[in-house]
C-alpha cells in the first residue's frame, strides 16, 4: 500500500504490481506470444495450468480456475448452445475470486480464459469435412467456431445499466416467444452472474474499508465499495462510475471469448467528463488517474480522435486525457490516434511525442481518411463509413451494429503459391512466369471460394455452439430480434478475409523471374531440385543467397515490387468478385497477426531463399533487409502501394531508433512520414520505438529488462514473455534496418 | 542529351542533411583526405571493390570470374589483390554472398532523379527535398548541376553539401539551381588544416567569403574532432570568421534581405573499420572518443561569446 497516498505513488504502486503479475505469470505460464490481457493469475490454490484454444484461435498454455463445475450437454464432453454457455459462464462469474487494488480507483480484474474450459470448442457434429483438403492445401485459417473480433456499443450500457438490460430482455423475451427462449436464458444468466460478481466486490470493498487504518485508503475503497453497489443495478452517473461500469463489462467480454474491443472511448466518456467538471467535482489528474485503472486491467483497442458521422473532429479533452493515462501507467497498452484532414495535428504531435518518451509501442496511428474512404466502396454512405471504431489489432468495425469476424479469417498466399509452382515444374510444359501468375491467380481464385464457404458455414451454426453473450448484450438487434449476433441478430454483415506472407510470394516471384528467366543463372530444373531439398549442400546455400540477392519488394522499382502491387491487387479483386454464396460481403486485408511462425512452418522452400519452416513474411511488409539502408520511406512507399482500400488495412510495422525523436524537429519529422503514409494510401501504422543495442542484450538475457514492451504485430507484449523465436523476429527486423 | 556521372549512394529518409525529408545523392571523389571521413567509399573518383572477408562462402566464383588476376584462393585462404583491380565489377556479379561490392555506381542525371522523386510526397508534407553530398558534389560539376536543374523543374528544395576545396566556378555553376548550401569549416590554421584534411585552407576559405556574399541560404559546419578543432581557441577563431562572413553578406546586400547564414557544430562519431577495411584504407580515428556532450556546451558557449549564433547538436 503506498504512503503516503499520492497519485505518483499509486501510479508507481499499480506498476509495481503489474510486474509482479507480470514475473508471476511468466513462472507459471511460460512464453506468452500474443496480448498482454491484463489477467492475473487465481490464488495458488485455485489455480491449474492447462492448454487451451485462446479467442483468437491460438494454442496457447494457459491457467484455470479450479472448482468451476461446468455441466457438459454433448457426449463430446463440450458444451454447446445459449442455455449451456449462459448458465457455465454465471457459474464461473459467481466463484470467480474478487480482486481489489487499494491504489487503484477502480475494482475488478480476470483471472480465466473461460475458453479453456470449452473442450472441444466446435460441435463435432458439425461437420465441415468438405472443405477439409482444401483448406488444409491453402493453409487457410477458415474462422469456423473462432469468436468476437467485433465492436459492441458501449453506450447501450452506459444508458441502461444491468438492471436496464434485464428490462429489455424481458420485454423482447415477451415480444419474440416462444421463439428465442434459449438465447434470452443465456444472456439473463450472463447478466445475473455479472451482479453477482460485482456485488461480491462491493460488499468486499466494504469490509476492507472497515478495516483500513489508513484515512486516504479507507475513502478510496469506500467509494468503491458505494459506487458498485450502485452499479450492480443503475446505469453509471459520474465519470468515475462510467469507467467502472465499462471495466466490468470489458473484462467480462475479455474473459468470456477474448474479446477486446473498446472502440471510441473519448466520445464514450466526453459526456461525463463535461459534466463532472463543470460541477467541480473532477480534476483532470482524477481523470487521468480513473482512465489509466482502465487501461491497467483492460488492453482493449481504443480509437481517438477521428471524424463523427457528419465529418467533424471528436477529438476532445478526454481525448488528450486517455494518452496521457497511458503515458503515466506505462504499461502495454492499444491506444490509437487518428490522423486525417480534420484530425487535430496536435493529437497526432503529442502521439509521438509519447511514443518516443516511453518506448512502449504506444499509440498506434490510424489513416482514418483513407479506411473511412475505403469502407465506403463497399457501397455505404460515408455518414455510416466514419462511425466505424478501431477496436482490435488491426481492425475497424461499426459498434453495435456489425459482425465481422476481423483478424479470424487467413489465406497463407505462400501456399498458394507453393501449390501453383509444384503444379507448373510437375506439367508437361515448359515453365514460365507467365504460367506460373495464372496458376497462382488460378489456385488463389480457388482459395477464396473455400474461405467464402467456410464463412457460411461459421455463420450458420456458430449461434448454436458458442453464441456471442456478452457482445451480444450492447448490440442494436440483437436482442430486439432474439438472434445471435453471428445470426442475424446486426445489421451489417461485412467479413474480414487477410492474405498473409505477400513479401515471401513477391520476393519469389521476383527472384524468379529475375534470376531463371532474365539473367539465366539457374535453371526451373535446378530450383525444383534445391527446393525439394531445402537448398541442401554447397550449390543449394549458393543457390539460396543468389536468389535472395534477387529484386525485393520495399527497395522501389523492382518487378518484386512490381509482383507485390499486382498480387495485392489480384486478391483484392478475387475477394470483391462477388459476396459468399450465403450473400456476405466479404472485405480483403492484409495481416498475419503474430502467426508467421506457424504459418511458415508448413511451408517447405520459397524460391526467395527461404528455409522450409521458416517464418513467412510479416503484414503486407517487406522482408528485412528489402534495402541497405531499411529506408522508412521507401517501407511507407511500398506498404502503402498494396493496400487493398476497402476500408480493411493493411498495417504497415515500422521500427525507429530513439534517436530519431531527439527534438521537436526529429518529431516534425516523423510525423510528417506518418502522414506522408497515409497520404499515400496507407491504413494503420504499429511503431517501435526500439534502442538496437538494447534489443541485442535482451534477446540474450530476457530477464535484464523485465519491462521492456514491443509492438509485435497489432499487439504489444513485454519482450520477455516472448518465445525465443518470436524475439528473434523482432530481433531480425531491427538488425536488418542497420 | 542527359549527363552520365559516378554516385556511391542514395539515401533516403535522409534527416541530418537539410531541413525536413530528403533524399542525399552521394557523389563519388572528393579533394579533402579528412582522416575521420564517414564515407571513404566516396574519397576516389573512380568506382572500386570493397571486399568483406567475414561474408566470403570461398567458392571460388569471383576467382573464375576475374580477368586480372585479383582475385585468389588456396589452401591459406582468400585474398584480393587490389593493385590488379580495374572495376569491372565481374566478380561482384559472380558472389552470391556479397562479400564483394562494388563502391560506386554510373548513371545519368535523369535516373538519379527519378529515384528522388520517388519520396516526393515525404518532401512536401516535411518541407524536405534533394540534397547532393558525397565525397564531393562540385568535383562532377555539370552532373551535378544537371540533378539540381531538373530537380527545380519538378519543384524540389535543393541542397548541397561541399567540403569548399574546390574552383570557385565549379561550384558557382551549381547556385542558380540551389536552395540551401552546407558548408564545413574545420580549422582556421592553413598548416593545421592540411595535417588533419590532406589540403590547406585557403581555397575553401575563398569560396565561403564568395559565398557570402551571394543570396544563398548558408549553413556552416564545424565537425568537432578531438585533436583537431576541439578547443575554445579554436571554435573562437572559426566564430571569428562566421562574424567576417555575416558582415560581408551584410556589406553585399546593402543591409537589405536576410541575414540567412546559420552555424552548427556537429561531434565527431566513430564509425566501424569494416568500411575502411572493406577498400584497403587504414581508418586513422579508430581510437578517437566522440566529445562529450558539456563540452559540446562549452564550445558552443565560447563561439556564442564571439557573437555569433551557433548550434550545437
Amino acid at each position: 500500500m503506498p504512503t503516503p497516498f499520492t497519485p505518483e505513488a499509486r501510479y508507481e504502486a499499480l506498476r509495481a504490481t503489474k510486474m509482479a503479475h507480470t514475473a508471476e505469470k511468466w513462472q507459471v505460464i511460460g512464453a506468452m506470444n500474443h496480448d498482454d490481457w491484463g489477467l492475473i493469475l487465481p490464488p495458488p490454490d485455485r489455480r491449474e495450468v492447462v492448454q487451451a484454444l485462446s479467442g483468437s484461435g491460438v494454442l496457447i498454455n494457459d491457467v484455470r480456475l479450479t472448482e468451476i463445475p461446468i455441466e457438459p450437454n454433448h457426449p463430446s464432453g463440450g458444451f454447446f448452445g445459449a442455455i449451456a454457455v449462459g448458465r457455465a459462464f454465471r457459474t464461473l462469474l459467481e466463484r470467480h475470486p474478487v480482486y481489489l487494488d487499494p491504489a487503484a480507483s477502480l475494482a475488478g480484474a480476470i483471472m480465466v480464459n473461460f475458453m479453456s474450459y470449452r473442450k472441444p470448442h466446435w460441435n463435432p457434429d458439425l461437420d465441415f469435412s468438405h472443405l477439409h483438403a482444401d483448406q488444409k492445401k491453402y493453409q487457410i485459417g477458415s474462422g469456423i467456431g473462432a469468436t468476437q473480433h467485433f465492436c459492441p456499443d458501449l453506450a447501450i450500457g452506459l444508458e441502461l445499466g444491468w438492471s436496464g438490460l434485464l428490462k429489455k430482455i424481458a420485454y423482447y423475451r415477451e415480444v419474440n416467444a416462444p421463439r428465442g427462449a434459449a438465447f434470452y436464458a443465456g444472456l439473463t444468466d450472463v447478466i445475473l452472474g455479472m451482479q453477482d460478481w460485482i456485488g461480491r466486490h462491493a460488499a468486499a470493498a466494504q469490509q476492507m474499508a472497515a478495516a483500513e487504518p489508513h484515512p486516504d485508503v479507507r475513502r478510496n475503497l469506500a467509494q468503491i465499495a458505494e459506487l458498485n453497489a450502485r452499479l450492480v443495478n443503475e446505469p453509471p452517473r459520474t465519470f468515475r462510475e462510467a469507467c467502472q461500469w465499462m471495466l466490468w463489462y470489458l473484462i467480462a467480454a475479455r474473459m468470456y471469448n477474448g474479446s477486446g474491443a473498446t472502440g471510441r472511448l473519448d466520445v464514450l466518456l466526453q459526456p461525463y467528463y463535461a459534466r463532472d467538471t463543470a460541477a467541480g467535482v473532477l480534476t483532470d489528474d482524477e481523470a487521468a488517474f480513473h482512465i489509466a485503472c482502465l487501461l491497467l486491467r483492460e488492453t482493449g483497442y481504443v480509437q481517438l480522435g477521428g471524424p463523427d458521422a457528419a465529418g467533424a473532429d471528436v477529438t476532445n479533452p478526454v481525448s488528450y486525457l486517455i494518452l496521457e493515462a497511458a503515458h503515466r501507467i506505462k504499461i502495454p497498452a492499444n491506444v490509437g490516434v487518428c490522423v486525417g484532414d480534420t484530425t487535430d495535428p496536435s493529437l497526432l504531435r503529442r502521439g509521438v511525442e509519447i511514443m518516443f518518451e516511453d518506448r512502449l509501442g504506444v499509440p498506434k496511428f490510424l489513416g482514418v481518411d483513407r479506411t473511412v474512404e475505403g469502407f465506403a466502396r463497399n457501397g455505404y454512405p460515408l455518414e455510416l463509413s466514419r462511425q466505424r471504431a478501431y477496436s482490435g489489432c488491426h481492425w475497424l468495425a461499426l459498434p453495435g451494429i456489425e459482425y465481422t469476424m476481423n483478424d479470424l479469417v487467413k489465406i497463407n498466399l505462400a501456399a498458394v503459391f507453393e501449390v501453383a509452382l509444384a503444379e507448373m515444374l510437375a506439367a508437361e510444359v515448359e515453365p514460365g512466369m507467365a504460367d506460373l501468375w495464372s496458376r497462382f491467380t488460378a489456385h488463389l481464385r480457388r482459395a477464396v471460394a473455400v474461405t467464402a464457404a467456410g464463412i457460411d458455414f461459421h455463420l450458420a451454426h456458430m449461434g448454436e455452439v458458442f453464441p456471442e453473450l456478452l457482445l451480444d448484450l450492447l448490440c442494436h438487434g440483437t436482442i430486439e430480434r432474439g438472434l445471435d449476433a453471428t445470426a442475424g441478430g446486426v445489421d451489417y454483415y461485412n467479413l474480414c478475409v487477410d492474405a498473409s506472407a505477400l513479401a515471401t510470394v513477391a520476393d519469389s516471384f521476383g527472384a524468379c523471374a529475375h534470376w531463371i528467366e532474365r539473367e539465366h543463372r539457374l535453371t526451373w530444373a535446378q530450383l525444383k531440385e534445391h527446393l525439394a531439398s531445402d537448398w541442401a549442400g554447397e550449390t543449394g546455400e549458393r543457390a539460396r543467397l543468389l536468389m535472395k540477392r534477387g529484386p525485393r519488394f520495399g527497395h522501389g522499382g523492382t518487378v518484386a515490387d512490381e509482383y507485390a502491387v499486382r498480387i495485392a491487387q489480384v486478391f483484392t479483386d478475387l475477394v470483391k468478385e462477388q459476396p459468399t454464396p450465403a450473400g456476405y460481403n466479404m472485405i480483403p486485408g492484409l495481416f498475419s497477426w503474430a502467426s508467421m511462425i506457424a504459418m511458415g512452418k508448413e511451408i517447405g522452400a520459397t524460391p526467395n531463399g527461404r528455409h522450409a519452416g521458416d517464418p513467412i513474411s510479416h503484414g503486407p511488409n517487406p522482408d528485412p533487409g528489402f534495402r541497405k539502408d531499411g529506408a522508412p520511406t521507401a517501407l511507407a512507399v511500398a506498404v502503402a502501394a498494396v493496400q487493398p482500400g476497402y476500408g480493411n488495412t493493411g498495417p504497415l510495422q515500422m521500427d525507429m531508433d530513439p534517436g530519431l525523436g531527439r527534438d521537436a524537429d526529429s518529431i516534425a519529422k516523423v510525423a510528417a512520414l506518418i502522414r506522408s503514409h497515409f497520404a499515400l494510401g496507407g491504413t494503420q501504422i504499429n511503431l517501435n520505438v526500439l534502442d538496437k543495442a538494447q534489443i541485442l542484450e535482451a534477446h540474450k538475457d530476457p530477464s535484464k529488462y523485465p519491462d521492456l514492451v514491443v509492438r509485435v504485430t497489432g499487439f504489444s507484449a513485454y519482450f520477455a514473455s516472448l518465445a525465443p523465436e518470436f524475439r528473434q523476429l523482432v530481433v531480425d527486423r531491427i538488425v536488418a534496418e542497420g | 542529351m542527359t549527363i552520365i556521372g559516378l554516385i556511391f549512394d542514395i539515401q533516403r529518409f535522409s534527416i541530418h542533411d537539410g531541413p525536413g525529408i530528403r533524399t542525399t545523392v552521394f557523389l563519388k571523389g572528393c579533394t579533402l583526405r579528412c582522416f575521420w571521413c564517414h564515407n571513404p567509399e566516396g574519397l576516389r573518383m573512380t568506382a572500386e571493390v570493397q571486399f568483406l572477408p567475414n561474408r566470403c562462402l570461398a567458392c571460388g566464383a569471383c576467382v573464375a570470374a576475374c580477368e586480372h588476376d585479383g582475385q585468389h584462393l588456396d589452401a591459406t585462404g582468400r585474398s584480393f589483390t587490389r593493385a590488379r583491380c580495374v572495376a569491372c565489377g565481374a566478380c561482384v556479379e559472380a558472389c552470391v554472398a556479397e562479400a564483394l561490392t562494388l563502391a560506386g555506381r554510373r548513371m545519368t542525371a535523369r535516373e538519379v532523379v527519378a529515384e528522388v522523386l520517388r519520396d516526393r510526397v515525404f518532401y512536401e508534407t516535411s518541407g524536405g527535398g534533394v540534397t547532393l553530398s558525397g565525397g564531393e558534389p562540385a568535383l562532377q560539376p555539370d552532373f551535378a548541376r544537371e540533378i539540381l536543374a531538373l530537380a527545380k523543374v519538378e519543384g524540389l528544395h535543393t541542397a548541397i553539401e561541399t567540403c569548399g576545396n574546390v574552383a570557385w566556378p565549379g561550384l558557382e555553376a551549381l547556385l542558380p539551381f540551389t536552395d540551401l548550401v552546407m558548408m564545413d569549416l574545420k580549422q582556421m590554421d592553413t598548416g593545421k588544416h592540411r595535417a588533419a584534411t590532406g589540403a590547406g585552407n585557403e581555397r575553401i576559405l575563398a569560396n565561403a567569403r564568395q559565398l557570402a556574399q551571394t543570396r544563398k541560404p548558408l549553413i556552416f559546419r564545424t565537425p568537432v574532432v578531438p585533436g583537431v578543432n576541439d578547443t575554445a581557441a579554436e571554435i573562437e577563431a572559426i566564430a571569428a570568421f562566421v562574424a567576417e562572413l555575416v558582415a560581408l553578406r551584410a556589406i553585399a546586400s546593402n543591409g537589405n534581405g536576410p541575414a540567412d547564414i546559420s552555424w552548427e557544430l556537429l561531434p565527431f562519431h566513430r564509425l566501424a573499420d569494416d568500411k575502411y577495411r572493406s577498400l584497403g584504407l587504414e581508418y586513422r580515428a579508430r581510437d578517437l572518443n566522440p566529445p562529450p556532450k558539456d563540452h559540446m556546451l562549452v564550445l558552443a558557449e565560447s563561439a556564442r561569446a564571439s557573437g555569433v549564433a551557433v548550434r550545437a547538436n
